[in-house]
């Protein structure tokens, strides 16, 4: 059988192998999960490396990309030495706990005061289900899993650019999913029924449209009005006894419309955005740590890389110790890591060509900061349970309600998430005034807000050394202009991690990058 | 430099507390202040190897409609502020920046910004639902 009728000639076979020759195995697995083979996530594994020959290698960098990178070489019998610039390993795959130091560029010291056993992830934090790389190593270190509510239609929408008497205030979003959808169900059931749509329908079309109609927007039954449901909030909540419960009257379609709440409604979620993802158990920084666990080379931290040399059989990358002591590790080849907004200041011996492409690409300014709450009010005084609150104001972007710990004492949320001028702007503040800049913010939503808040602990992801932004963003020109040149080797340089990938910001990015890199890498090393 | 930021923020805050007030435009300082000094630093000194300084800088002196589309559209780490700032607002954080911390070129007209951007538009902000990862 051919997937392309047009093509007697093409098989799925040939298909998937030509899938596999571009893409390595994340993109033949997804290939043949569209192909209807059933393929699930776990059979997506690392390239096989057999046969490495005690080559030496040299990683930088310990984030997703490097430490895959190690960890897969070294099984494979490479001689891997690995360099971290930071004190720790994890790079963006990060977790701030009681303690946790932050020194951005120009700005303050900042020691995390989060209470014991209470943590914030200020990098990536929920996980899709398609990122098969990711959760094929948090199967393999047995790095626990839980649920991220990514949306919650029990919480707030509250746009300040509404107008109206649904502007400006927190709405729950089921009630405007609930009364939008429903009003729009009954106009187009409407017209329907009066035969205005009736060329668009072949037989029997049109009695099934209205059936889903009526199903998708909770109209009645005869005639096809929306008057309200209970899924969208009853005035008195059913109990015991007499208590049956009262239900609510919708809002006015002109009233939602100008509040602008509706835009929060979409038919599904982005592919990576779904309703519900994943997080590690215990925070971002499980899955490095399952790595160091496995790791057999040892990482040398606090190895600052501050050259790249090579020569026709070498690639020599110095570096300078936590103590000021230089030294130079010489190896056959050299898989980087560093962030290209990192890598451009870093004296490297490349071609020009090599060098004008690293500096093609921008890095996204991005903020958080995790709030400690003394309460979790939000549970027991609004039942949302995870998920965001939907805001409009870009310096604060959302508000997140934590996925772990539910029902205890304490919280951890996510006061803000501005990007690119929104992020610089709040990036400008001390602090204590992003502290106060994202209190303000949330007691506008709820009242408990500012009295309950304990530690604050801030990133701006663009002032963070080693990193100098949150993930690549290519535009279309730098994707064709730059970006084949890097995912080539440049002598014995391979540099791999998430801006390598169409999945930039994403730790899978990083993941699927190392494994098509240093597959690269082990062909040519066999082959020489 | 501590200092210099402190002072900027107070500034920065006094702006803020006036947004209500139609009088109230914000002056280059304080649009520097809120947008630019993260990264370029209180007195336009930036960090070496990170964030180029603005001061003695012979790009940020030259032909004002060049820069004033590098603040527009962004340029390798930073950020484009066509969607946050109106051409009045470049063309004054624009001539603060060209004026200060020993720079001493010309004063930015916004009609050169609006020249830069194509089109005569003025500060909006899209809402963002949950941008990001």
């Amino acid at each position: 059988m051919s997937v392309n009728s047009g093509g007697a000639n093409f098989s799925r076979r040939d298909f998937l192998e030509r899938l596999h020759a571009v893409g390595g195995t994340a993109l033949l697995m997804a290939g043949m999960s569209a192909l209807g083979f059933g393929i699930e996530a776990q059979a997506a594994t690392p390239p096989d490396l057999s046969g490495g020959n005690g080559k030496k290698v040299v990683v930088l960098g310990t984030g997703m990309a490097g430490l895959a990178s190690a960890y897969e070489l070294s099984n494979a019998g490479y001689d891997v030495t690995v360099l971290e610039a930071r004190d720790r390993v994890g790079g963006r795959s990060y977790t701030a706990r009681r303690g946790t130091v932050l020194t951005e560029l120009g700005g303050e010291r900042q020691v995390s005061d989060l209470d014991e056993g209470y943590y914030f992830n200020p990098g990536p934090w929920r996980i899709p289900y398609f990122h098969h790389a990711y959760l094929h190593y948090a199967r393999k270190f047995k790095v626990p899993v839980e649920l991220f509510n990514n949306d919650n239609d029990h919480s707030y929408i509250d746009f300040e650019k509404g107008s109206g008497p649904l502007g400006g205030r927190p709405v729950r979003k089921a009630e405007i999913a609930a009364d939008t959808r429903g009003y729009a169900a009954e106009m187009l059931a409407k017209q329907v029924r009066q035969g205005a749509l009736d060329a668009q329908f072949q037989p029997g079309d049109k009695e099934l449209f209205l059936d889903y109609l009526r199903s998708e927007g909770y109209l009645t039954a005869d005639d096809f009005r929306y008057i309200g449901t209970e899924g969208r909030g009853p005035a008195v909540y059913p109990g015991a006894g007499l208590e049956a419960g009262k239900p609510s009257t919708p809002y006015a379609l002109s009233d939602i419309l100008h509040s602008q709440t509706w835009r929060v409604l979409k038919s599904v979620s982005d592919l990576d955005m779904q309703r519900t993802m994943f997080q590690p158990t215990g925070g971002m920084d499980q899955l490095p740590a399952g790595f160091v666990r496995n790791l057999k080379p040892t990482i040398r931290l606090q190895h600052v890389v501050e050259k790249i040399a090579q020569s026709p059989d070498k690639i020599d990358v110095s570096y300078v110790d936590a103590s000021g002591q230089r030294g130079t590790v010489s190896a056959d080849y050299c898989v980087c890591t560093i962030p290209l907004s990192v890598l451009r200041n870093i004296d490297l011996q490349v071609s020009p060509t090599f060098k004008e492409a690293i500096g093609g690409v921008s890095y996204a300014l991005v903020g958080k900061i995790g709030l400690q709450m003394k309460t979790r009010f939000w549970e027991e005084n609004h039942q949302i349970y995870g998920g965001h609150v939907y805001v409009d104001d870009p310096m604060i972007g959302t508000i997140s309600l934590p996925s772990t710990g539910w029902l205890g004492e304490k919280g951890v949320i996510l006061g803000y998430y501005p990007h690119g001028s929104a992020a610089a702007r709040v990036s400008a503040m001390s602090l204590a005034e992003r502290k106060a800049f994202a209190v303000a913010a949330g007691q506008k939503i709820f009242p408990e807000y500012a009295a309950n808040t304990e530690s604050a602990f801030s990133i701006a992801w663009h002032r963070v050394p080693f990193n100098m932004g949150g993930w690549a963003e290519w535009s279309e020109e730098g994707r064709a202009k730059y970006y084949p040149t890097l995912l080539e080797p440049d002598g014995r340089l391979y540099l791999a991690g998430e801006h390598l990938s169409y999945l930039t910001g994403w730790q899978e990015g990083a993941l699927e990058s190392a494994w098509q890199q240093i597959a690269k890498l082990h062909k040519r090393a066999v082959a020489a | 430099m501590k200092l210099a930021h402190s002072i900027a923020m107070t500034a920065l805050l006094g702006a803020l507390s006036l947004a209500g007030s139609a009088l109230a435009a914000p002056t280059g300082a304080v649009l520097f202040a809120q947008n630019c000094s993260a990264c370029h630093q209180a007195a336009g000194q930036g960090v070496p190897g990170a964030y180029p300084a603005l001061a003695g800088n012979t790009f940020v002196r030259g032909d004002p409609k060049t820069v004033a589309s590098v603040v527009l559209h962004g340029r390798g780490g930073m950020p484009s502020f066509s969607d946050d700032l109106s051409n009045a607002d470049i063309a004054a954080v624009l001539t603060y920046v060209r004026s200060s911390w020993g720079n001493h070129a010309s004063a930015v007209d916004p009609a050169v910004v609006a020249a830069a951007r194509g089109h005569s538009g003025g500060a909006h902000s899209g809402s963002s639902v949950l941008p990001g990862h």
